[in-house]
């Protein structure tokens, strides 16, 4: 049964995009299909670390919400990201860049059922295993639809009082949505905070699984978002968290 | 007999053997020593026994050697028996005095210890041995004996004891090479090379008058009395002068090792900062940093408690209230509803 994972956080800047792109290269490697749509659609940015250009990209998810195309013609292959020879396991839906395309879906909308079943579709053409959403931080309509939708959520947040807040707000309000399964992932926690000690007390604050603790990595610092850590770091501390964390999420 | 006495009796007497052969052997090709007691080298073997195997297997290897050395040398085996006891303590005392490094000798303390009792041990067998003389035997006249038997039977088997048995224990690996038995080693080395060479040119350079001048053997005794004295002296302000270096080393590992286990307290440290060379230095910068470290676990800990995540729960249901109580949510709710009942 394929899987729709969102992930979400309250407030810009956790990483969001970074570990969704390198959650999605984990699975592809371990065999899997996987997808990702960026329904960030005000920023969108994950197209970067997939090494997509977004002149390749003529059609994208705004073309599809407002009906120019179908959705199997903004599905893009990244697989060349796992490796040079590698096709047909990586799979992104960008959204557009240009202004023009943002404003227009940020002033219409789209409807919730039109996006699902584009999810469907791209799901069944594509023999998806999982299917990544990465949103928009902050709960407005578009990332209440992510959530919604979503079989899994992951929430990131990072260890500070703005985040514990607005990430007590999100919870209650995915709770409310009858999310199947929500995961919280700690990011940016500071090496000399010991994971295990935030971990139980985040537990314990929110009443829901922590799927991982992730150190603020000097290396992911350096690569910025050009690159996949997990890819060029798969021996690194935090590649081993991404993959508990893909063991807890999946299981 | 219990194995272990068994193995102490077989390897003293299997010992005992060949101490007695090189006895034999070393009386009839005399090195050059004392008129009556030869040179005998083969006095660290009942050492070098009594430390490796057991102070008990020294002691028979020591005894029963020199019996078997004078019998088959013709002197008669029990003739001289005070001299079967003086060699059966000195193969006893040695290895009781590293008795507890019986593993390993690797500190200054336990090398001091094993060549303070080597030296020890020829004193008091010899001192037995004299005493054993006077009350039963009559062979020693005073204070004639003294030059000519007492002091080189003492000399001899202390310095061949004090020079051979470490080599034998090295051999065998009973001494372990650290920083501490490296730099003692190297320093007994050399205070014994140029005491014995000082004193072997001296030797050298006036035998031919002491064969034909008898009174200025005295005088040459007088000499290797204090060419001993120097290496007895010499070697213990050498363990005090390595000991002295080596002592903070110690201290500095211990105090490394205690901050690695948590415990900053590091009151062992305190003598060796107090130093002004370089130990000092060292120690100084290591309670520093010993410091460091524990203010920053004090701060981490602080940082940990104070790890709550404070919720403020009025408004975080004022929040969720704002959003699950629009027409929007409640629409994306049923949709949502419908197509995960699908």
């Amino acid at each position: 049964m394929p899987k729709i994972i969102a992930i979400h956080s309250f407030r810009g800047g956790t990483g969001k995009s970074n570990t969704t792109a390198n959650l999605a290269c984990l699975l592809a490697r371990q065999g899997r299909r996987v997808g990702v749509v960026d329904t960030d659609i005000q920023s969108p940015g994950i197209h970067v670390l997939f090494n997509l250009d977004p002149k390749d990209t003529p059609h994208t998810l705004n073309d599809f919400l407002w009906g120019k195309c179908d959705i199997g013609r903004a599905v893009y292959d990244v697989s060349r990201v796992l490796g040079p020879e590698e096709r047909e396991k990586l799979f992104l839906i960008p959204s557009s860049i240009r202004t023009g395309d943002i404003a227009r879906v940020l002033h219409y909308g789209y409807d919730i059922n039109l996006l699902k079943e584009g999810y469907r579709k791209a799901i069944e053409q594509f023999a998806l295993d999982y299917l990544f959403i990465d949103t928009h931080p902050g709960l407005n309509e578009e990332t209440l639809m992510s959530i919604a939708i979503a079989d899994i959520l992951l929430i990131l947040l990072r260890p500070d009082q703005q985040d514990y807040q607005g990430t007590a707000v999100t919870v209650e309000v995915s709770r409310q949505l009858e999310v199947p399964r929500m995961f919280l992932i700690v990011n940016k926690v500071p090496a000399a905070l010991p994971g295990d000690a935030l971990a139980a007390k985040v537990t314990a604050a929110y009443a829901c699984d922590v799927a991982g603790v992730l150190p603020h990595a000097d290396e992911m610092m350096a690569l910025g978002s050009s690159g996949l850590f997990c890819l060029t770091h798969p021996d690194a501390v935090l590649s081993r968290i991404l993959e508990d964390i893909l063991r807890r999420i999946t299981a | 007999m219990n194995p272990g006495a068994k193995k102490i009796l077989l390897a003293g007497l299997a010992f005992a053997a060949v101490y007695g052969l090189l006895n034999n052997l070393s009386n009839i090709f005399l090195l050059p020593s004392a008129p009556i007691i030869s040179l005998r080298p083969q006095i660290a073997l009942p050492m070098a026994v009594g430390i490796l195997v057991h102070p008990l297997a020294g002691f028979i290897t020591g005894l029963a050697g020199n019996v078997i050395g004078d019998a088959i040398s013709g002197f008669g085996a029990f003739k001289f028996w005070n001299w079967h006891i003086a060699n059966g303590l000195m193969g006893f005392i040695p290895g009781l005095a590293v008795y507890r490094y019986i593993h390993r000798i690797d500190t200054v303390r336990a090398f001091g210890l094993l060549q303070g009792g080597i030296v020890l041990a020829c004193a008091a067998g010899v001192g037995a041995a004299v005493v054993l003389d006077v009350l039963f035997i009559h062979l020693l006249t005073f204070p004639a004996s003294f030059p000519s038997w007492i002091l080189p039977a003492f000399l001899t088997d202390a310095v061949n004891g004090f020079i051979l048995v470490p080599v034998i224990l090295l051999l065998a690996r009973r001494i372990r090479l650290t920083l501490e038995t490296r730099t003692i080693l190297m320093i007994t080395g050399l205070l014994v090379v140029s005491i014995l060479a000082t004193a072997g040119a001296i030797t050298w350079a006036v035998l031919d008058d002491l064969v034909s001048h008898s009174a200025m053997v005295e005088n040459f005794y007088i000499a290797a009395v204090v060419s001993v004295l120097l290496l007895v002296a010499g070697f213990i302000a050498a363990i005090v002068f390595v000991r002295k270096v080596t002592d903070p080393l110690a201290g500095l590992a211990r105090a490394a090792q205690a901050v690695e286990q948590g415990d900053y307290d590091l009151p062992g440290l305190a003598g060796v900062s107090a130093r002004t060379d370089e130990l000092g230095r060292l120690a100084r910068i290591f309670e520093q940093m010993a410091g460091k470290v524990r203010e920053r676990e004090r701060t981490l800990q602080r940082q940990v408690d104070e790890l709550k995540i404070i919720i403020d729960r009025e408004k975080q249901a004022q929040d969720v209230s704002e959003i699950v109580e629009t027409e929007y949510f409640r629409t994306l709710k049923d949709k949502a509803r419908k197509f995960r009942e699908r």
